[in-house]
């Protein structure tokens, strides 16, 4: 069934912008059985899929300044919970390295390419 | 049990399917999130492979930096301490978990009960399983959400994005607003999106071509998120998408008119986006002036006009000033070279194309550009021969060079070659791609870095003095050539050669001629008087057509019969403006209608409305031409089509699928016969809703309740199949073999299609049914379909005569008379003549291209009366669709008719001398008949034929208007005697006469002209017996009016003029009336007189003599009759009715 048009609500990431509607906040989306989600989420069926059933994580809160922020990996990261990446930048020293050695990577190929 | 005890000496492995399938048990079960069996549970399976081969190899390289972190962690304790752990493990990064504790134990404990302890996933099996898992859905949902953020991303980069909001303000600001864009500025795509987000509703999108309309709707449905629902869909032709819950539609310009025509005030809309106005198609033009006219009524309607950034004001000022926003478009920098050709390499008219200019090109391209750089050339020429010259040459240097693959792009190509240029090329090698203007805005190839433009387009124009399209070349405009240029710099910077020079350019018209000014408007100013817009001449369009065009087509319909003489639908011009085809066409349906020949005249009128399914590459093949034999039939093409489609339908019905391969050894392009069957089957609709028709009798035909369920089911299968295919349509394209272009294509373009597609063939033999043929199997029945194709394959002579009688009358006045001469030329130089162009060819893809002699009256059968004078029973004229000039004026798609017999039944006008062994029709055709008595006898039955089946006609289309009243069929039985009166005239009548073409001086001097004494001796003895219609004289030709097409004895004769007046005896054959009678009174009581026992039906009498003489009110006069003493208002014959009966009454 097509949603029924409600008011759809939108969820948007305050870092890159990148807006979309969702059908779900929490948890545990509907139809998902035994999976939960570690942190709570803005959820939407995934377009992607002919399954009505799948979802999509299109993200969540930053732990530490409840900033609202896609999963993106340019917008936030999750390590046991989310951050945003002002945060992660922030408190980068108790990341561990491999995180630390992996941002430091990117940062540099995404220079790389710009220049 | 077996297989278990075996299973159970085994220890764990991943690799055997009976371990996977025990941990299936566990995580996949039937109601979990991924189900065993599913396609995401066979990715998982994929998934689990790579992930434990990558654990593998990152277990060894990690081991030994496991110390470090410790040591780093300590610097981090100053500030907020976020708690993270202190070892890192990849399983923290994952924001899911699966919980199946609950299964766990419950298997678990089953299996202490049950003697398999030892059997079963342990604790580290089902463990390793799970942090697979949640890898696996970790990167599922990356990947999607990867797109999300790729495509909203490519929507954020589109120029047209940061007009946004802009857009939507002003279109909830004002009724029309005109939005222009060029190329790649996203609007076609992105407008419809930003409407929908921003809270419209029921929005329609027109295109100018069906493929965009599927394409936009696709694109479109993917990037609002819904491609698996259905806010967004299409709907052309054949094909729709929609369902209640769609928001956004994209369809036809044509479309939306026949919208409009059944409902006027489109309150289905809410806002109305016309895109693509700056290509100026007819029916784009014509829909916008009635949008314009259906705004003012309904205020909250929202139109936007999309535009090229092409003569914008024109539209603006059109919608009283509408508002314009321009969006610059995306295009990467283009150079451009001008690289006229030379003097000595122009062709001239009838030369072939040099191909030097062009090789140059390629050659240059090679020297300057390294293979590596990737890039694609796109070719623009005029036509089809053209582009075979230059593919050629190309070839050759292609073959030599090894660094192209060229590809011919145009219509007339099969689908399948057309889509050879979406392929790609391998690498270090360039597709070289040569097309018509279709890839100027029609088709859209990426990666395309070069173009040469040839500065020419062949353009279809319409010449109304002779009736006749004609495709001729022209320069560009510099419209086109801009755009032509564009497609160089879609994916990046390109360069355009333009071979005419800078000044040619600056020479050329701005814009392109719109269409409306270059074809004939006869649907259109049928469309028009249907949806009551009132005089064609007053209508405000955007850029109105001349005069003179609008003229001819009220010309040409009035002689159709679709309007009345002053200008208004009739009754079957009203049916024929609800059809979407050409009013021939329409014609040929409402009289096959009535006749029992509905379904040969149903696939003879798709079969003319689309391509021919005949490719023009396969006809010089040999092996095509002797499969295709059977197939034709030398009465006409139209058999041959039809022929065609019923030997496909019985193959299909046999072999289904098997078709394709049937239609290929006969060089025949199988969409043609899709689109047939469709068309047809709307057809059939159409004519079953106007009340032509019987609705099915035969409901639920399907029989028991077992075989319907077994249709449902295959009905379920095949929508499954229909679904994968449009799932997997998207990552189709492949890579061309470097020898692509060179299987001789341009030679005999078959054997190379045969191969190509023999390969696709065997790739998809097994599961992968052709898609056409799960489409037509669900949309048709084909056991009905056969039925009827079995109908028309066992025609009769006389069904066959009558099908052919009813092409002429569709196709009038479109006929063509062989010149005399034809029995003395070559077959290639036979020569035609239609009444308004002289020396017309028949196309070489006609029947009568190869068998010409069908079409020349027999020497035995003729009689030489002197130099200018070849009598004979024989004569044929052609019927044709088309006379289209190209380097020639061609004729296609023709049937032979015996001519006099025809010309008597089908003719607008027949005028005759004294004694009718003169006839002239339709002012251009002049029959002499031999024998006076015989063509008198011809003449009659002529007349009560044609006035039997034109109350017939009318009778079944006044029906047609009450549909659903409880109304009269016309009777069976009426109707055959009908159809054995046609069949028996057209076969067996056996008059000699000769046939001529009257020159222009003739027909100067045709007509004795009105009589200034009108001598009552003409007159008085008429009695007005032919249904309907009054004999009066003709106001301009002179003579006597007998019918509405019959004028008696107004032709200037070299006979004596008293011969009107000469009676002689005749027996009447049907009465025993014996007594001398003039011409005239011989055929009127021929038309009256009945076989004994046959009376006339006198109930249908009154109805149409009361309709005659409503119509003919405007020739009244008043007259004053003494005995009376009265002032009467009457007709002239009416008068002299008057005054016969104070005759009588005073005897």
């Amino acid at each position: 069934m097509e949603q029924t048009t409600i008011e759809q609500k939108t969820f948007a990431c305050q870092l890159c912008g990148l807006s979309s509607p969702f059908t779900y906040y929490g948890q545990k989306p509907p139809n998902t059985r035994a999976i939960v989600l570690l942190e709570e989420c803005f959820v939407t069926q995934d377009p992607f899929s002919p399954d009505k059933e799948k979802f999509l994580v299109l993200g969540s809160t930053c732990s530490l300044c409840s900033m609202c922020v896609c999963v993106g990996s340019d917008c936030s990261l999750f390590y046991t919970k989310r951050f945003c990446m002002q945060c992660v930048n922030k408190h980068l020293d108790q990341f561990p390295h491999q995180i630390q050695a992996e941002l430091a990577k990117k940062k540099h190929s995404s220079k790389a390419a710009v220049s | 049990m077996d297989s278990d005890r075996r299973r159970d000496s085994r220890s764990w492995d991943w690799d055997s399917p009976q371990c996977r399938a025990q941990v299936d048990e566990i995580f996949f079960r039937r109601h979990d999130y991924i189900q065993a069996g599913s396609t995401e549970h066979k990715e998982f399976w994929t998934f689990f492979d790579r992930f434990q081969r990558f654990k593998i190899k990152k277990d060894v390289s990690e081991s030994g930096a496991k110390e470090d972190i410790e040591d780093r962690r300590k610097t981090g304790t100053g500030k907020v301490d976020l708690g993270l752990p202190k070892e890192y493990d990849a399983r923290y990064r994952i924001n899911v978990s699966v919980c199946t504790r609950d299964v766990e134990e419950r298997l678990g404990k089953s299996e202490h009960r049950g003697r398999q302890r030892s059997s079963g996933p342990g604790s580290h099996e089902i463990s390793d399983c799970r942090l697979t898992l949640l890898h696996f859905l970790d990167f599922s949902q990356r990947q999607s959400f990867g797109k999300l953020a790729k495509l909203r991303r490519e929507q954020k980069s589109l120029p047209i994005f940061q007009y946004r909001d802009r857009i939507v303000e002003l279109v909830r600001l004002n009724p029309v607003v005109v939005v222009a864009g060029d190329t790649g500025c996203g609007k076609s795509t992105q407008v419809p999106q930003y409407l929908l987000s921003a809270g419209f509703n029921h929005i329609a999108c027109t295109q100018p071509r069906r493929i965009a309309c599927i394409s936009l709707a696709k694109r479109v449905s993917f990037e609002s998120l819904n491609q698996y629902g259905s806010k967004v869909g299409y709907q052309i032709r054949f094909e729709t998408t929609r369902t209640p819950s769609t928001k956004l539609l994209f369809l036809t310009e044509g479309l939306l008119l026949r919208q409009i025509q059944q409902d006027k005030t489109l309150s289905q809309y809410q806002v109305l986006i016309v895109d693509e106005v700056h290509e100026r198609h007819l029916h784009c033009d014509f829909l916008l002036g009635v949008l314009r006219s259906l705004l003012a009524d309904h205020p909250d309607l929202r139109l936007i006009l999309m535009s090229a950034t092409i003569n914008i004001k024109l539209f603006s000022d059109y919608f009283n000033s509408a508002p314009v926003l321009q969006v610059p478009g995306r295009l990467f920098p283009i150079q451009v070279i001008y690289q006229p050709i030379p003097p000595d390499e122009q062709a001239s008219r009838l030369e072939k194309l040099d191909p030097r200019p062009y090789l140059r090109v390629l050659q240059g391209i090679d020297q300057r550009y390294p293979p590596e750089e990737r890039g694609d050339l796109l070719l623009f020429l005029s036509g089809v021969a053209e582009i075979s010259t230059i593919q050629e040459a190309c070839q050759v240097y292609a073959t030599h060079t090894r660094r192209w693959i060229v590809l011919p792009l145009h219509s007339t190509l099969s689908l399948v070659q057309q889509d050879k240029v979406f392929d790609t090329s391998p690498p270090g090698v360039r597709k070289c791609i040569i097309s018509t203007n279709i890839a100027e805005t029609s088709v859209t190839i990426d990666g395309v870095r070069f173009v040469v433009d040839s500065g020419k387009v062949k353009e279809m124009s319409f010449d109304p003095k002779a009736k006749m399209q004609r495709l001729q070349e022209f320069w560009i405009s510099r419209a086109s050539s801009e755009q032509r240029k564009g497609r160089a710099g879609r994916t990046g910077p390109g360069v355009c050669y333009r071979l005419y020079a800078e000044s040619d350019y600056d020479a050329f018209a701005p814009y392109p001629v719109p269409e409306i000014h270059r074809v004939a408007l006869d649907s259109l100013i049928l469309q028009m008087k249907s949806m009551c817009l009132g005089d064609p001449l007053s209508f405000v369009f955007i850029d109105p057509p001349p005069t003179a065009s609008i003229q001819t087509a009220v010309t040409y319909l009035k002689e159709q019969g679709a309007l009345d003489s002053r200008a208004e639908l009739t009754s079957i011009g009203t049916l024929l403006a609800q059809l979407p085809v050409d009013v021939v066409i329409g014609k040929m349906l409402v009289l096959g209608s009535l006749f029992n020949l509905v379904d040969p005249v149903l696939t003879v009128a798709a079969a003319l409305s689309v391509q021919s399914p005949f490719l023009r590459s396969s006809q010089h093949n040999p092996d095509c031409a002797t499969a295709r034999q059977p197939l034709q039939s030398n009465h006409g093409d139209p058999f041959t089509l039809l022929n065609t489609f019923n030997a496909w339908v019985e193959v299909k019905g046999e072999r289904g699928g098997g078709s394709r391969k049937w239609c290929r050894r006969r060089g025949l392009e199988e969409q043609r016969l899709y689109e047939m069957v469709n068309l047809r089957r709307q057809f059939k609709d159409l004519l079953r809703s106007h009340g032509l028709l019987e609705s099915q009798s035969s409901a639920p035909s399907g029989g028991d309740r077992g075989q319907r369920r077994e249709r449902l089911t295959e009905r379920k299968k095949l929508h499954q199949l229909k679904r994968d295919h449009e799932k997997q349509e998207s990552s189709r394209r492949k890579v061309l073999r470097l020898d692509e272009g060179q299987d001789g294509e341009f030679s005999s373009g078959s054997d190379a299609e045969g191969a190509g597609r023999g390969k696709k063939d065997k790739e998809g033999a097994g599961q992968n049914m052709d898609i056409q043929e799960v489409k037509f199997k669900l949309r048709h029945n084909v056991s009905e379909l056969q039925e009827a194709a079995s109908v028309s394959q066992d025609m009769s002579s006389r069904q066959q005569a009558l099908l052919k009688l009813l092409l002429c009358r569709g196709l009038f006045p479109q006929l063509a008379l062989p010149d005399e001469h034809n029995s003395t030329r070559k077959d290639s130089d036979q020569v035609f003549h239609t009444r308004n162009k002289q020396g017309v060819v028949i196309h070489p893809t006609s029947v009568f291209a190869s068998d010409p002699e069908v079409l020349q009256v027999p020497e035995d059968a003729t009689r030489e009366m002197g130099p200018e004078r070849r009598d004979s029973t024989r004569h044929q004229l052609l019927a044709f669709v088309t006379l289209l000039e190209t380097n020639k004026p061609y004729l296609s798609n023709c049937v032979r008719v015996p001519a006099l017999q025809a010309l008597l039944l089908v003719a607008n006008s027949v005028d005759s001398n004294a004694d009718c062994t003169r006839l002239v029709v339709d002012g251009w055709l002049e029959l002499e008949l031999r024998e006076p008595d015989e063509a008198l006898k011809v003449l009659s039955t002529a007349l009560t034929l044609r006035a039997e089946w034109e109350r017939l006609l009318l009778a079944q289309l006044g029906q047609s208007t009450m549909a659903g009243a409880e109304v009269q069929r016309v009777s069976r039985k009426v109707l055959e005697k009908l159809s054995e009166g046609l069949v028996r005239f057209l076969l067996y009548t056996e008059i000699t006469y000769s046939l001529r073409r009257l020159t222009a001086f003739q027909t100067q001097n045709l007509y004795i002209g009105p009589q200034s004494q009108s001598e009552p001796s003409h007159t008085k003895d008429v009695n007005p017996l032919f249904p309907g219609v009054e004999a009066k004289p003709d106001p301009i030709k002179g003579g006597l009016r007998v019918s509405g097409f019959f004028n008696y004895n107004c032709l200037v004769d070299s006979k004596d003029l008293y011969s009107e007046c000469l009676r002689s005896f005749w027996t009447c054959p049907n009465c025993d009336l014996y007594m001398p009678l003039t011409p005239l009174e011989r055929m009127q009581h021929e038309a009256s007189c009945r076989p004994a026992g046959e009376q006339q039906q006198p109930e249908e009498e009154p109805e149409g003599g009361k309709a005659a003489s409503s119509s003919m009110s405007s020739l009244t006069r008043v007259y004053h009759c003494d005995v009376c003493n009265e002032d009467l208002t009457l007709t002239s014959t009416e008068i002299l009715k008057h005054k016969r009966q104070h005759m009588y009454s005073a005897k």
